[in-house]
């Protein structure tokens, strides 16, 4: 956890009693300010525009209307990626997870253009995550993309702590081994079967 | 398969395990000293050290993903000015469901008094009990006694014939001042001696036995 997020998580629960008082600026301010967050961490369990705002609107119903019944366990950000987790996993029920082929995404979903640097890194970052589980994936996106700790995705997936370890080691693994080496020595990790 | 990393050193596996919190500034100075430390002696973690460096870089990019924050946010708005849309489905599904479980309990219900009217259509006409309303079978009382007493026979009398003969009277008296007596203890062998005995007896105008079928 860095040094700007005890900030954000104060601010956070100001917005969160404003919204269980009825205030939609707040719930306004809340949402943009984890729209973005949520849409990457969606895109890691579905490929869908359609189904990632769904799913966004979906948690943020839910946190409206949960706002006053939020304890304060955990951070702000853990509760609403759990809500967004759930609602996640309900949408892929309802809706399987297969891709939307991209002649079917609408103009304004088209994927953003990046620089070519970026677009090489998101290749590279595509072939290694296809390999992964859904759930691994979700792990490398909380740990790598959120800066959560073990303990905030045990929290967030509500599972244990050990299987968030072995989520993340397994995905790790997968990893280094499909994802091109970057400088020399990359074999100088050996493999062997469990 | 996962297969599984063997490493060079003793100290790579708490390298391997301490990266990602390096990464995102999680570890504490000790740890990142460490880090540092083993990384500067140990080439495979280097490598392993950048590839995670290169995936934290990569997952940090913004989502390819592009939607529309605000068109969302409105939507979301408008969903909260009409609170129920996402839950009419659902309670037409549990009203669906109430519906069909009521239809299936009056459908249970009728094949029972069906099958109840049935039993009772079909089962023996004499059951085995009587009402206290329903007309008795006198005539069907075994061993019974028409008998018809004088009109000046006192009351002592009669009652003294009764229970010198173990008689009781169980219907009567009819149009023509007729009792209908029986036997006590419903004993019939006796009915023959009984009915002399009757005529014999003072006050008594006529005994006869009763049959059953004129």
């Amino acid at each position: 956890m860095n040094n700007a997020e005890p900030q954000a998580d104060a601010t956070d629960r100001a917005l969160l009693q404003r919204m269980a008082a009825g205030d939609r600026m707040a719930l306004a301010t809340l949402y943009r300010s984890y729209h973005g967050r949520l849409c990457r961490f969606l895109s890691r369990l579905t490929r869908r525009p359609d189904v990632i705002e769904e799913v966004i609107n979906d948690c943020f119903w839910i946190a409206w209307q949960k706002a006053g019944d939020f304890r304060g366990d955990s951070r702000v950000s853990t509760w609403i990626m759990g809500i967004a987790y759930r609602c996640g996993l309900k949408a892929l029920r309802q809706h399987g997870d297969e891709p939307v082929e991209d002649r079917h995404i609408p103009e304004e979903r088209t994927p953003a253009t990046d620089p070519e640097e970026d677009r090489e890194l998101r290749d590279w970052l595509g072939k290694g995550l296809e390999r992964l589980s859904a759930d691994q994936r979700v792990v490398v996106e909380l740990v790598y993309g959120e800066g959560h700790s073990l303990d905030d995705v045990a929290t967030i997936m509500q599972c244990p702590v050990g299987t968030v370890k072995a989520r993340l080691f397994h995905a790790r693994v997968k990893l280094r081994n499909v994802l091109p080496a970057l400088a020399e020595g990359a074999h100088a990790f050996k493999e062997q079967a469990p | 398969m996962t297969m599984l990393p063997t490493y060079p050193s003793e100290d790579c596996p708490r390298a391997w395990e301490m990266m990602p919190w390096v990464l995102q500034h999680s570890a504490t100075a000790e740890q990142n000293d460490w880090l540092s430390r083993h990384l500067a002696h140990c080439p495979a973690c280097r490598t392993e050290f950048a590839q995670q460096s290169r995936l934290k870089q990569a997952m940090s990019l913004p989502a390819d993903i592009s939607l529309d924050a605000e068109a969302g946010l409105q939507r979301l708005l408008g969903r909260l000015d009409t609170p129920a849309p996402r839950q009419e489905p659902q309670r037409a599904r549990a009203t669906g469901w109430l519906t069909r479980a009521l239809a299936a309990a009056v459908l249970i219900q009728a094949i029972g008094i069906g099958a109840l009217g049935l039993k009772v259509w079909t089962a023996d006409e004499n059951p085995a009990y009587r009402t206290l309303s329903q007309e008795p079978a006198a005539p069907a009382t075994t061993g019974a006694i028409r008998v018809v007493p004088d009109a000046g026979m006192t009351l002592a009398d009669w009652n003294a014939l009764l229970h010198s003969l173990q008689l009781q009277v169980v219907s009567g008296p009819n149009g023509v001042g007729a009792y209908t007596l029986a036997p006590r203890d419903n004993k019939t062998a006796a009915q023959t001696d009984t009915v002399q005995q009757l005529r014999t007896a003072h006050g008594i105008r006529l005994a006869e036995p009763v049959t059953g079928t004129p």
